[in-house]
Protein backbone atom coordinates (compact mmCIF):
# COMPACT_ATOMS: atom_id res chain seq x y z
CA UNK A 1 0.00 0.00 0.00
CA UNK A 2 2.79 2.50 1.00
CA UNK A 3 4.37 1.01 -1.80
CA UNK A 4 1.92 2.50 -4.09
CA UNK A 5 1.64 5.16 -2.83
CA UNK A 6 5.29 6.21 -2.85
CA UNK A 7 5.02 4.98 -6.75
CA UNK A 8 2.13 7.36 -7.48
CA UNK A 9 3.69 10.32 -5.70
CA UNK A 10 6.74 9.43 -7.74
CA UNK A 11 4.93 10.37 -10.79
CA UNK A 12 3.80 13.49 -9.55
CA UNK A 13 6.40 15.08 -8.01
CA UNK A 14 9.52 14.04 -11.05
CA UNK A 15 13.12 14.66 -9.37
CA UNK A 16 12.69 14.65 -5.43
CA UNK A 17 11.27 11.41 -5.36
CA UNK A 18 13.35 10.05 -7.64
CA UNK A 19 15.99 10.91 -5.43
CA UNK A 20 14.27 9.08 -2.46
CA UNK A 21 13.60 6.37 -4.60
CA UNK A 22 17.53 6.26 -5.62
CA UNK A 23 17.92 6.01 -1.68
CA UNK A 24 15.48 3.23 -0.85
CA UNK A 25 17.24 1.30 -3.67
CA UNK A 26 20.81 2.09 -2.35
CA UNK A 27 19.43 1.07 0.91
CA UNK A 28 17.55 -2.23 0.16
CA UNK A 29 21.27 -3.40 -1.64
CA UNK A 30 23.09 -2.14 1.35
CA UNK A 31 20.51 -4.82 3.32
CA UNK A 32 20.63 -7.48 0.64
CA UNK A 33 24.49 -7.75 0.91
CA UNK A 34 24.85 -7.21 5.09
CA UNK A 35 22.67 -9.89 5.07
CA UNK A 36 24.66 -12.07 2.26
CA UNK A 37 27.32 -11.46 4.03
CA UNK A 38 26.49 -12.67 7.74
CA UNK A 39 24.93 -15.81 5.74
CA UNK A 40 28.24 -16.49 3.93
CA UNK A 41 29.98 -16.37 7.24
CA UNK A 42 27.29 -18.66 8.82
CA UNK A 43 27.75 -21.49 6.50
CA UNK A 44 32.16 -20.93 6.35
CA UNK A 45 32.52 -19.72 10.02
CA UNK A 46 31.77 -22.78 12.20
CA UNK A 47 34.36 -25.04 10.31
CA UNK A 48 36.72 -22.90 10.02
CA UNK A 49 36.50 -22.06 13.98
CA UNK A 50 36.76 -25.78 13.98
CA UNK A 51 39.63 -26.47 12.11
CA UNK A 52 41.61 -23.49 13.76
CA UNK A 53 41.14 -24.50 17.10
CA UNK A 54 42.29 -27.93 16.58
CA UNK A 55 45.91 -26.49 16.90
CA UNK A 56 45.48 -25.18 19.77
CA UNK A 57 47.99 -25.97 22.20
CA UNK A 58 46.15 -25.41 25.17
CA UNK A 59 44.59 -28.44 26.71
CA UNK A 60 41.15 -26.93 26.26
CA UNK A 61 39.01 -25.20 23.43
CA UNK A 62 40.05 -21.50 23.13
CA UNK A 63 39.21 -19.77 20.22
CA UNK A 64 41.60 -17.78 19.14
CA UNK A 65 43.93 -21.06 19.62
CA UNK A 66 46.86 -20.63 21.09
CA UNK A 67 50.52 -21.29 19.01
CA UNK A 68 50.49 -24.31 16.42
CA UNK A 69 50.48 -27.62 17.29
CA UNK A 70 49.37 -31.48 16.31
CA UNK A 71 49.51 -32.79 19.03
CA UNK A 72 45.28 -33.10 19.10
CA UNK A 73 45.68 -35.52 15.98
CA UNK A 74 48.49 -37.38 17.04
CA UNK A 75 45.92 -38.01 20.39
CA UNK A 76 43.25 -39.38 18.53
CA UNK A 77 45.12 -41.82 16.44
CA UNK A 78 46.23 -43.30 19.76
CA UNK A 79 42.60 -43.58 21.25
CA UNK A 80 41.92 -47.37 20.40
CA UNK A 81 38.36 -46.74 20.89
CA UNK A 82 38.01 -44.03 18.32
CA UNK A 83 40.17 -45.75 15.76
CA UNK A 84 37.64 -48.57 16.44
CA UNK A 85 34.52 -47.02 16.04
CA UNK A 86 36.22 -45.44 12.84
CA UNK A 87 36.58 -48.39 11.22
CA UNK A 88 32.63 -49.91 12.27
CA UNK A 89 31.67 -46.44 10.48
CA UNK A 90 33.41 -47.42 7.26
CA UNK A 91 32.26 -51.08 7.35
CA UNK A 92 28.57 -50.04 7.87
CA UNK A 93 28.82 -47.15 5.39
CA UNK A 94 30.45 -49.20 3.05
CA UNK A 95 27.13 -51.72 3.25
CA UNK A 96 24.93 -49.50 3.22
CA UNK A 97 26.69 -48.01 -0.03
CA UNK A 98 26.35 -51.49 -1.84
CA UNK A 99 23.15 -52.44 -1.03
CA UNK A 100 21.02 -48.74 -1.53
CA UNK A 101 23.01 -48.61 -5.09
CA UNK A 102 22.04 -51.85 -5.85
CA UNK A 103 18.80 -51.51 -4.95
CA UNK A 104 18.87 -47.86 -6.69
CA UNK A 105 19.94 -48.24 -9.80
CA UNK A 106 17.36 -51.32 -10.99
CA UNK A 107 14.26 -48.87 -9.73
CA UNK A 108 15.63 -45.90 -11.38
CA UNK A 109 15.64 -47.72 -14.14
CA UNK A 110 12.45 -49.11 -13.77
CA UNK A 111 10.59 -45.90 -12.84
CA UNK A 112 11.75 -43.71 -15.54
CA UNK A 113 11.49 -46.37 -18.29
CA UNK A 114 9.18 -49.25 -17.28
CA UNK A 115 5.32 -48.72 -18.05
CA UNK A 116 3.34 -50.96 -15.86
CA UNK A 117 0.30 -50.62 -13.36
CA UNK A 118 1.16 -48.94 -10.33
CA UNK A 119 4.40 -47.68 -11.32
CA UNK A 120 3.42 -44.20 -9.52
CA UNK A 121 2.65 -46.44 -6.64
CA UNK A 122 5.75 -47.72 -6.26
CA UNK A 123 7.81 -44.37 -6.89
CA UNK A 124 5.70 -42.84 -4.25
CA UNK A 125 6.65 -45.46 -1.86
CA UNK A 126 10.58 -45.71 -2.83
CA UNK A 127 10.49 -42.12 -2.10
CA UNK A 128 7.99 -42.03 0.72
CA UNK A 129 11.02 -42.58 3.54
CA UNK A 130 12.79 -38.91 2.90
CA UNK A 131 9.68 -37.48 4.51
CA UNK A 132 10.32 -39.43 7.32
CA UNK A 133 12.75 -38.00 10.40
CA UNK A 134 15.82 -40.34 10.71
CA UNK A 135 14.89 -40.53 14.26
CA UNK A 136 11.62 -41.78 13.26
CA UNK A 137 13.31 -44.68 10.91
CA UNK A 138 15.85 -46.05 13.38
CA UNK A 139 12.38 -46.43 16.19
CA UNK A 140 10.52 -47.50 13.66
CA UNK A 141 12.70 -50.66 13.08
CA UNK A 142 13.81 -50.70 16.75
CA UNK A 143 10.40 -51.84 17.72
CA UNK A 144 10.22 -53.63 14.59
CA UNK A 145 13.18 -55.78 16.09
CA UNK A 146 11.08 -56.18 19.28
CA UNK A 147 8.62 -58.49 17.56
CA UNK A 148 11.29 -60.56 15.58
CA UNK A 149 13.53 -60.84 18.21
CA UNK A 150 16.44 -58.65 16.25
CA UNK A 151 18.68 -56.42 18.12
CA UNK A 152 20.17 -53.25 18.31
CA UNK A 153 23.53 -54.66 15.70
CA UNK A 154 25.55 -53.74 12.83
CA UNK A 155 23.04 -55.28 10.84
CA UNK A 156 20.36 -52.97 12.43
CA UNK A 157 21.67 -50.11 11.81
CA UNK A 158 22.97 -50.16 8.10
CA UNK A 159 19.14 -51.76 7.29
CA UNK A 160 17.85 -48.78 8.67
CA UNK A 161 20.77 -46.53 6.71
CA UNK A 162 19.44 -48.13 3.50
CA UNK A 163 16.03 -47.23 4.14
CA UNK A 164 16.89 -43.29 5.18
CA UNK A 165 19.79 -42.66 1.83
CA UNK A 166 17.88 -45.46 -0.72
CA UNK A 167 15.06 -41.45 -1.86
CA UNK A 168 18.17 -40.09 -2.48
CA UNK A 169 20.40 -42.52 -4.47
CA UNK A 170 17.23 -43.06 -6.30
CA UNK A 171 16.41 -39.60 -7.43
CA UNK A 172 20.14 -38.95 -8.53
CA UNK A 173 20.36 -41.38 -10.77
CA UNK A 174 16.20 -40.74 -12.06
CA UNK A 175 17.14 -37.88 -12.30
CA UNK A 176 20.02 -38.83 -15.11
CA UNK A 177 18.27 -40.89 -16.84
CA UNK A 178 15.61 -38.59 -17.50
CA UNK A 179 18.09 -36.43 -19.32
CA UNK A 180 19.48 -39.25 -21.79
CA UNK A 181 18.90 -38.50 -24.83
CA UNK A 182 17.07 -41.66 -26.61
CA UNK A 183 19.02 -40.53 -29.91
CA UNK A 184 22.19 -41.71 -28.61
CA UNK A 185 20.77 -45.07 -28.43
CA UNK A 186 18.96 -45.26 -31.46
CA UNK A 187 21.62 -44.21 -33.28
CA UNK A 188 23.94 -46.95 -31.91
CA UNK A 189 21.31 -49.22 -32.54
CA UNK A 190 21.12 -48.69 -36.16
CA UNK A 191 24.80 -48.26 -36.64
CA UNK A 192 24.66 -51.62 -36.24
CA UNK A 193 25.68 -52.26 -32.61
CA UNK A 194 23.68 -55.05 -30.89
CA UNK A 195 20.90 -54.47 -27.79
CA UNK A 196 23.43 -55.33 -25.37
CA UNK A 197 26.33 -53.79 -26.70
CA UNK A 198 23.84 -50.44 -27.00
CA UNK A 199 22.64 -50.98 -23.23
CA UNK A 200 26.18 -51.75 -21.79
CA UNK A 201 28.03 -48.78 -23.87
CA UNK A 202 25.44 -46.02 -23.90
CA UNK A 203 22.70 -46.55 -21.65
CA UNK A 204 24.69 -47.85 -18.86
CA UNK A 205 27.84 -45.61 -19.24
CA UNK A 206 25.91 -42.71 -19.17
CA UNK A 207 24.30 -43.17 -15.87
CA UNK A 208 27.67 -44.11 -14.40
CA UNK A 209 28.40 -40.55 -13.05
CA UNK A 210 25.16 -40.53 -11.71
CA UNK A 211 26.00 -43.72 -9.69
CA UNK A 212 28.93 -42.68 -8.19
CA UNK A 213 27.86 -39.29 -6.93
CA UNK A 214 24.65 -41.04 -5.55
CA UNK A 215 27.40 -43.86 -3.92
CA UNK A 216 29.70 -41.03 -2.78
CA UNK A 217 26.65 -39.24 -1.22
CA UNK A 218 24.85 -42.51 0.67
CA UNK A 219 28.16 -43.12 1.69
CA UNK A 220 28.75 -39.63 3.58
CA UNK A 221 25.26 -39.54 4.85
CA UNK A 222 25.38 -43.01 6.15
CA UNK A 223 28.87 -42.34 7.90
CA UNK A 224 27.76 -38.93 9.71
CA UNK A 225 24.71 -40.39 10.12
CA UNK A 226 23.11 -39.96 14.24
CA UNK A 227 19.73 -39.84 14.05
CA UNK A 228 18.84 -43.05 12.89
CA UNK A 229 22.14 -44.70 14.72
CA UNK A 230 20.96 -43.59 18.15
CA UNK A 231 18.45 -46.00 17.90
CA UNK A 232 19.75 -48.66 16.05
CA UNK A 233 23.57 -49.31 16.24
CA UNK A 234 24.78 -52.02 18.58
CA UNK A 235 25.60 -50.35 22.21
CA UNK A 236 28.89 -52.27 21.89
CA UNK A 237 31.36 -51.23 19.19
CA UNK A 238 29.23 -47.85 18.22
CA UNK A 239 30.04 -45.87 14.90
CA UNK A 240 31.98 -42.68 14.90
CA UNK A 241 28.80 -40.39 15.24
CA UNK A 242 27.58 -41.82 18.27
CA UNK A 243 30.98 -41.53 19.86
CA UNK A 244 31.42 -38.02 18.62
CA UNK A 245 27.99 -37.23 20.36
CA UNK A 246 29.51 -37.96 23.12
CA UNK A 247 32.72 -36.23 22.94
CA UNK A 248 31.65 -33.53 22.59
CA UNK A 249 28.68 -33.16 25.28
CA UNK A 250 31.25 -34.53 28.01
CA UNK A 251 34.76 -34.19 26.47
CA UNK A 252 36.19 -30.52 26.29
CA UNK A 253 39.67 -31.52 24.69
CA UNK A 254 40.77 -29.72 21.30
CA UNK A 255 41.10 -33.93 20.12
CA UNK A 256 37.12 -33.27 19.50
CA UNK A 257 38.32 -30.61 17.31
CA UNK A 258 41.00 -32.15 15.66
CA UNK A 259 38.43 -35.45 14.54
CA UNK A 260 35.83 -32.81 13.81
CA UNK A 261 38.10 -31.24 11.33
CA UNK A 262 39.35 -34.49 9.73
CA UNK A 263 35.39 -35.08 9.28
CA UNK A 264 34.75 -31.96 7.59
CA UNK A 265 38.00 -32.90 5.27
CA UNK A 266 35.99 -36.29 4.41
CA UNK A 267 33.08 -33.57 3.31
CA UNK A 268 35.43 -31.93 1.15
CA UNK A 269 37.02 -35.10 -0.71
CA UNK A 270 32.86 -36.21 -0.90
CA UNK A 271 31.96 -32.87 -2.98
CA UNK A 272 34.79 -33.19 -4.61
CA UNK A 273 33.51 -36.37 -6.08
CA UNK A 274 30.21 -34.67 -6.43
CA UNK A 275 31.44 -31.76 -8.67
CA UNK A 276 33.97 -34.12 -10.72
CA UNK A 277 30.70 -36.54 -11.69
CA UNK A 278 27.89 -34.16 -11.39
CA UNK A 279 28.30 -31.05 -11.09
CA UNK A 280 27.67 -28.92 -8.10
CA UNK A 281 24.88 -27.24 -9.76
CA UNK A 282 23.00 -30.84 -10.61
CA UNK A 283 23.43 -31.09 -7.03
CA UNK A 284 21.08 -28.08 -6.09
CA UNK A 285 18.32 -29.29 -7.99
CA UNK B 1 20.69 -60.93 -19.59
CA UNK B 2 20.85 -57.12 -20.64
CA UNK B 3 19.35 -58.43 -24.29
CA UNK B 4 16.74 -59.32 -22.85
CA UNK B 5 16.40 -56.31 -20.29
CA UNK B 6 16.59 -53.91 -23.33
CA UNK B 7 13.81 -55.92 -25.45
CA UNK B 8 11.34 -55.51 -21.89
CA UNK B 9 11.99 -51.85 -21.83
CA UNK B 10 11.13 -51.30 -25.05
CA UNK B 11 8.26 -53.31 -25.04
CA UNK B 12 7.22 -51.06 -21.99
CA UNK B 13 7.96 -53.89 -18.96
CA UNK B 14 10.79 -53.77 -16.27
CA UNK B 15 8.20 -54.01 -12.83
CA UNK B 16 10.82 -56.61 -11.95
CA UNK B 17 13.73 -54.50 -11.21
CA UNK B 18 12.02 -51.90 -8.78
CA UNK B 19 11.06 -55.39 -7.22
CA UNK B 20 13.77 -55.53 -4.86
CA UNK B 21 13.47 -52.03 -3.74
CA UNK B 22 10.20 -52.14 -3.71
CA UNK B 23 10.29 -55.31 -1.35
CA UNK B 24 13.16 -53.68 0.92
CA UNK B 25 11.62 -50.92 2.05
CA UNK B 26 8.03 -52.83 2.73
CA UNK B 27 10.26 -54.99 4.73
CA UNK B 28 11.85 -52.60 6.54
CA UNK B 29 9.80 -49.35 6.28
CA UNK B 30 6.56 -50.23 6.26
CA UNK B 31 5.96 -53.04 8.52
CA UNK B 32 8.30 -51.03 10.93
CA UNK B 33 6.41 -48.31 10.40
CA UNK B 34 3.02 -50.12 11.16
CA UNK B 35 4.49 -51.66 14.42
CA UNK B 36 5.23 -48.27 15.04
CA UNK B 37 1.60 -47.11 14.69
CA UNK B 38 0.44 -50.09 16.73
CA UNK B 39 3.15 -49.73 19.93
CA UNK B 40 0.89 -46.39 20.59
CA UNK B 41 -2.56 -48.04 21.22
CA UNK B 42 -1.24 -51.60 22.52
CA UNK B 43 -0.44 -52.42 26.17
CA UNK B 44 3.77 -52.28 27.00
CA UNK B 45 5.14 -53.12 29.97
CA UNK B 46 9.11 -52.89 30.84
CA UNK B 47 9.60 -53.32 27.20
CA UNK B 48 6.88 -56.18 26.59
CA UNK B 49 4.32 -55.92 24.12
CA UNK B 50 1.10 -57.23 25.37
CA UNK B 51 -0.41 -58.34 22.16
CA UNK B 52 -3.80 -58.25 20.95
CA UNK B 53 -4.64 -55.26 23.59
CA UNK B 54 -6.21 -52.28 22.71
CA UNK B 55 -6.34 -48.96 24.66
CA UNK B 56 -6.17 -45.12 24.05
CA UNK B 57 -4.19 -44.31 27.52
CA UNK B 58 -1.06 -43.42 25.84
CA UNK B 59 -2.95 -40.90 23.56
CA UNK B 60 -5.10 -39.60 26.03
CA UNK B 61 -2.56 -39.13 28.98
CA UNK B 62 -0.63 -37.19 26.61
CA UNK B 63 -3.17 -34.73 24.96
CA UNK B 64 -4.73 -34.26 28.83
CA UNK B 65 -0.97 -33.75 30.34
CA UNK B 66 -0.01 -29.73 30.51
CA UNK B 67 3.26 -30.44 30.24
CA UNK B 68 2.94 -31.94 27.04
CA UNK B 69 1.60 -28.78 25.49
CA UNK B 70 4.04 -26.44 26.82
CA UNK B 71 6.77 -28.94 25.21
CA UNK B 72 4.83 -28.76 22.23
CA UNK B 73 4.38 -24.85 21.89
CA UNK B 74 8.36 -25.08 22.20
CA UNK B 75 9.20 -27.03 19.74
CA UNK B 76 7.09 -25.33 17.28
CA UNK B 77 8.07 -21.54 18.33
CA UNK B 78 11.84 -22.50 17.71
CA UNK B 79 10.98 -24.37 14.70
CA UNK B 80 9.02 -21.31 13.20
CA UNK B 81 11.74 -18.61 14.23
CA UNK B 82 15.22 -20.83 12.91
CA UNK B 83 12.81 -21.37 9.61
CA UNK B 84 12.32 -17.58 9.47
CA UNK B 85 15.91 -16.46 10.41
CA UNK B 86 17.04 -19.23 7.46
CA UNK B 87 14.52 -17.82 4.61
CA UNK B 88 15.73 -14.20 6.04
CA UNK B 89 19.16 -15.02 5.19
CA UNK B 90 19.13 -17.43 2.46
CA UNK B 91 17.09 -15.39 0.37
CA UNK B 92 19.11 -12.60 -0.05
CA UNK B 93 22.27 -15.14 -0.57
CA UNK B 94 20.41 -17.01 -3.20
CA UNK B 95 19.30 -13.71 -4.85
CA UNK B 96 22.85 -12.45 -5.13
CA UNK B 97 23.90 -15.97 -6.32
CA UNK B 98 21.47 -15.25 -9.36
CA UNK B 99 23.00 -12.44 -10.54
CA UNK B 100 26.34 -13.47 -10.40
CA UNK B 101 28.98 -14.39 -12.48
CA UNK B 102 30.80 -18.16 -12.93
CA UNK B 103 33.40 -18.06 -10.29
CA UNK B 104 31.00 -16.26 -7.76
CA UNK B 105 28.33 -19.18 -8.15
CA UNK B 106 30.68 -21.84 -7.71
CA UNK B 107 32.13 -20.21 -4.71
CA UNK B 108 28.47 -19.62 -2.76
CA UNK B 109 27.80 -23.69 -3.87
CA UNK B 110 30.79 -24.73 -2.63
CA UNK B 111 30.15 -22.52 0.28
CA UNK B 112 26.53 -24.45 0.52
CA UNK B 113 26.97 -27.71 -0.10
CA UNK B 114 30.34 -28.08 1.97
CA UNK B 115 28.18 -28.12 5.24
CA UNK B 116 25.49 -30.25 3.73
CA UNK B 117 28.37 -33.00 3.74
CA UNK B 118 29.93 -32.51 6.88
CA UNK B 119 28.03 -33.79 9.70
CA UNK B 120 25.22 -32.35 11.79
CA UNK B 121 27.11 -32.97 15.20
CA UNK B 122 30.45 -31.39 13.84
CA UNK B 123 28.59 -28.22 12.95
CA UNK B 124 26.67 -28.34 16.40
CA UNK B 125 30.07 -28.89 17.98
CA UNK B 126 31.06 -25.06 16.28
CA UNK B 127 28.34 -23.81 17.93
CA UNK B 128 29.07 -24.98 21.12
CA UNK B 129 33.27 -23.07 20.93
CA UNK B 130 31.13 -19.85 19.57
CA UNK B 131 28.91 -19.68 22.01
CA UNK B 132 30.22 -21.21 24.76
CA UNK B 133 31.30 -19.87 28.40
CA UNK B 134 33.61 -17.09 28.98
CA UNK B 135 36.03 -18.44 26.43
CA UNK B 136 33.83 -18.48 23.33
CA UNK B 137 33.89 -16.60 20.30
CA UNK B 138 31.79 -14.27 20.77
CA UNK B 139 32.09 -12.98 24.06
CA UNK B 140 35.93 -12.93 23.63
CA UNK B 141 34.88 -10.40 20.94
CA UNK B 142 32.49 -8.34 22.65
CA UNK B 143 34.88 -8.16 25.31
CA UNK B 144 37.63 -7.16 23.34
CA UNK B 145 35.43 -4.34 21.64
CA UNK B 146 34.59 -3.17 24.75
CA UNK B 147 30.66 -3.60 23.86
CA UNK B 148 30.52 -5.94 27.09
CA UNK B 149 32.50 -6.40 30.70
CA UNK B 150 31.33 -9.37 31.43
CA UNK B 151 30.87 -12.99 29.55
CA UNK B 152 27.07 -13.01 28.59
CA UNK B 153 25.41 -16.41 29.37
CA UNK B 154 24.80 -17.69 25.59
CA UNK B 155 25.20 -21.22 25.73
CA UNK B 156 22.04 -23.10 26.95
CA UNK B 157 19.42 -20.63 25.83
CA UNK B 158 16.73 -20.98 23.34
CA UNK B 159 18.69 -18.06 21.08
CA UNK B 160 21.94 -20.94 20.66
CA UNK B 161 19.25 -23.85 20.20
CA UNK B 162 17.91 -21.39 17.59
CA UNK B 163 20.99 -20.24 16.06
CA UNK B 164 22.46 -23.56 15.74
CA UNK B 165 19.61 -24.59 14.05
CA UNK B 166 19.63 -21.61 11.83
CA UNK B 167 22.92 -22.61 10.89
CA UNK B 168 23.11 -26.53 10.38
CA UNK B 169 19.85 -26.19 8.12
CA UNK B 170 20.52 -22.76 5.82
CA UNK B 171 21.77 -24.89 2.97
CA UNK B 172 18.36 -26.77 2.79
CA UNK B 173 17.21 -23.18 2.19
CA UNK B 174 19.67 -21.86 -0.07
CA UNK B 175 19.55 -24.87 -2.57
CA UNK B 176 15.71 -24.53 -3.74
CA UNK B 177 15.79 -21.17 -3.51
CA UNK B 178 19.64 -20.81 -6.17
CA UNK B 179 17.22 -23.03 -8.52
CA UNK B 180 14.11 -21.57 -8.78
CA UNK B 181 15.80 -18.13 -9.23
CA UNK B 182 18.45 -18.87 -11.43
CA UNK B 183 16.08 -20.00 -13.34
CA UNK B 184 13.45 -16.86 -13.41
CA UNK B 185 11.87 -15.28 -16.29
CA UNK B 186 13.40 -11.46 -16.30
CA UNK B 187 11.02 -10.40 -18.44
CA UNK B 188 8.90 -9.14 -15.77
CA UNK B 189 11.37 -7.50 -13.84
CA UNK B 190 13.13 -5.54 -16.86
CA UNK B 191 9.07 -4.36 -17.62
CA UNK B 192 8.66 -2.92 -14.29
CA UNK B 193 11.77 -1.56 -14.02
CA UNK B 194 11.39 -0.19 -17.41
CA UNK B 195 7.64 1.32 -16.34
CA UNK B 196 9.73 3.70 -13.57
CA UNK B 197 9.32 1.35 -10.27
CA UNK B 198 11.40 1.28 -7.87
CA UNK B 199 13.75 -1.89 -7.60
CA UNK B 200 12.84 -2.60 -3.86
CA UNK B 201 9.07 -2.55 -5.47
CA UNK B 202 10.28 -4.36 -8.11
CA UNK B 203 12.13 -7.12 -5.97
CA UNK B 204 9.24 -7.46 -3.49
CA UNK B 205 5.99 -7.34 -5.80
CA UNK B 206 8.08 -9.26 -8.85
CA UNK B 207 10.91 -11.40 -8.25
CA UNK B 208 9.88 -12.75 -4.51
CA UNK B 209 6.40 -13.70 -5.54
CA UNK B 210 7.87 -15.50 -8.76
CA UNK B 211 9.49 -17.80 -6.36
CA UNK B 212 7.14 -18.72 -4.31
CA UNK B 213 7.98 -22.59 -5.39
CA UNK B 214 11.29 -22.24 -3.96
CA UNK B 215 9.99 -20.57 -0.97
CA UNK B 216 7.61 -22.99 -0.45
CA UNK B 217 9.76 -26.36 -0.63
CA UNK B 218 12.92 -24.55 1.60
CA UNK B 219 10.38 -23.44 4.09
CA UNK B 220 9.08 -27.13 3.82
CA UNK B 221 12.13 -28.70 4.78
CA UNK B 222 13.36 -26.62 7.03
CA UNK B 223 10.88 -26.12 8.85
CA UNK B 224 10.43 -30.32 9.18
CA UNK B 225 14.36 -30.64 10.07
CA UNK B 226 13.68 -28.12 12.67
CA UNK B 227 10.90 -29.37 14.35
CA UNK B 228 12.12 -32.84 14.45
CA UNK B 229 15.67 -32.36 15.10
CA UNK B 230 16.61 -33.85 19.03
CA UNK B 231 20.30 -33.25 18.45
CA UNK B 232 20.71 -29.47 18.36
CA UNK B 233 18.44 -29.22 21.65
CA UNK B 234 20.52 -31.47 23.51
CA UNK B 235 23.91 -30.19 22.63
CA UNK B 236 22.98 -26.21 22.84
CA UNK B 237 19.31 -25.97 25.12
CA UNK B 238 21.41 -27.53 28.09
CA UNK B 239 19.97 -29.89 30.79
CA UNK B 240 16.41 -28.44 31.54
CA UNK B 241 15.40 -27.63 27.80
CA UNK B 242 13.50 -29.51 25.77
CA UNK B 243 11.47 -30.18 22.82
CA UNK B 244 8.76 -33.05 21.36
CA UNK B 245 11.36 -34.42 19.40
CA UNK B 246 14.15 -34.69 22.56
CA UNK B 247 10.91 -36.46 24.69
CA UNK B 248 10.82 -38.92 21.90
CA UNK B 249 14.57 -39.70 22.57
CA UNK B 250 14.57 -39.69 26.41
CA UNK B 251 11.22 -41.84 26.26
CA UNK B 252 12.38 -44.29 24.26
CA UNK B 253 15.94 -44.61 24.93
CA UNK B 254 16.59 -43.25 28.43
CA UNK B 255 13.37 -43.77 30.14
CA UNK B 256 12.50 -46.58 28.00
CA UNK B 257 8.76 -45.91 28.29
CA UNK B 258 8.11 -47.34 24.47
CA UNK B 259 4.41 -47.12 24.73
CA UNK B 260 4.38 -43.33 24.85
CA UNK B 261 7.42 -42.58 23.19
CA UNK B 262 5.61 -44.16 20.74
CA UNK B 263 2.97 -41.99 20.76
CA UNK B 264 5.21 -38.85 20.92
CA UNK B 265 6.74 -40.00 17.87
CA UNK B 266 3.22 -40.27 15.79
CA UNK B 267 2.04 -37.20 17.47
CA UNK B 268 5.68 -35.54 15.95
CA UNK B 269 5.26 -37.01 12.84
CA UNK B 270 1.39 -36.05 12.32
CA UNK B 271 1.44 -32.92 13.75
CA UNK B 272 4.95 -32.07 11.72
CA UNK B 273 2.58 -33.24 8.51
CA UNK B 274 -0.20 -30.94 9.31
CA UNK B 275 2.17 -27.92 8.83
CA UNK B 276 3.94 -29.08 5.93
CA UNK B 277 0.47 -29.18 4.54
CA UNK B 278 -0.44 -25.37 5.69
CA UNK B 279 3.12 -23.93 4.05
CA UNK B 280 1.91 -26.01 0.86
CA UNK B 281 -1.62 -24.38 1.21
CA UNK B 282 -0.41 -21.27 2.03
CA UNK B 283 2.08 -21.24 -0.51
CA UNK B 284 -0.85 -21.94 -2.96
CA UNK B 285 -2.64 -18.57 -1.80
CA UNK B 286 0.19 -16.84 -1.96
CA UNK B 287 0.51 -17.52 -5.78
CA UNK B 288 -3.20 -16.88 -6.95
CA UNK B 289 -3.10 -13.67 -4.57
CA UNK B 290 0.25 -12.66 -6.69
CA UNK B 291 -0.22 -13.78 -10.47
CA UNK B 292 -3.79 -11.31 -9.75
CA UNK B 293 -1.76 -8.47 -8.88
CA UNK B 294 0.86 -8.51 -11.59
CA UNK B 295 -2.86 -8.77 -13.71
CA UNK B 296 -4.12 -5.83 -12.62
Amino acid sequence: MSEMARETHTVATGLDANNTMAIADRLGAFILGALTVFAIILLIAPSLIVILISFTETAYITFPPQGFTFKWYADLFGRQQIIDSALTSVRIAVWTTAIAMLLAVPAAFSLVRGRYPGKAFAGALIVAPQMIPGMVIGIALLFFGAYIAFRQSDLMLILGLTVFCLPFAVRLVMAQLQLLDPALEEASLSLGASKRMTFVQITLRQIVPAAIAGAAFVFIESFDNLTVALFTASPRGRPLSVELYNLVQYDSSPMVAALSSLEILLAFVVMLVLSRTIGLERLAK
Amino acid sequence: MAEALWTRFREGRGIWLSVPAFVFLTIFFIAPMAVLLSFGFTEIERGQVREGTFTLKYLTNTLTDDLFWWVWWKSFYIGVLSTLLCFLLAYPLAYVYSNSGRVMRLLILILTISPLLTSAIVRTYAWLVILGGRRGVVNVTLIELGLIDRPIRMLNTDFAVIMGMTQVHLPFMILPLITVLAARDRNMEAASLGMGASRIATFFKITVPMSTPGIVAGLTIVFALSYTNFIIPQLLGGGGFTTLAVQVYEQIVVILDWGRGAMLALLLLGSCFVFILAIGLAGNRAMRWAEREAAT
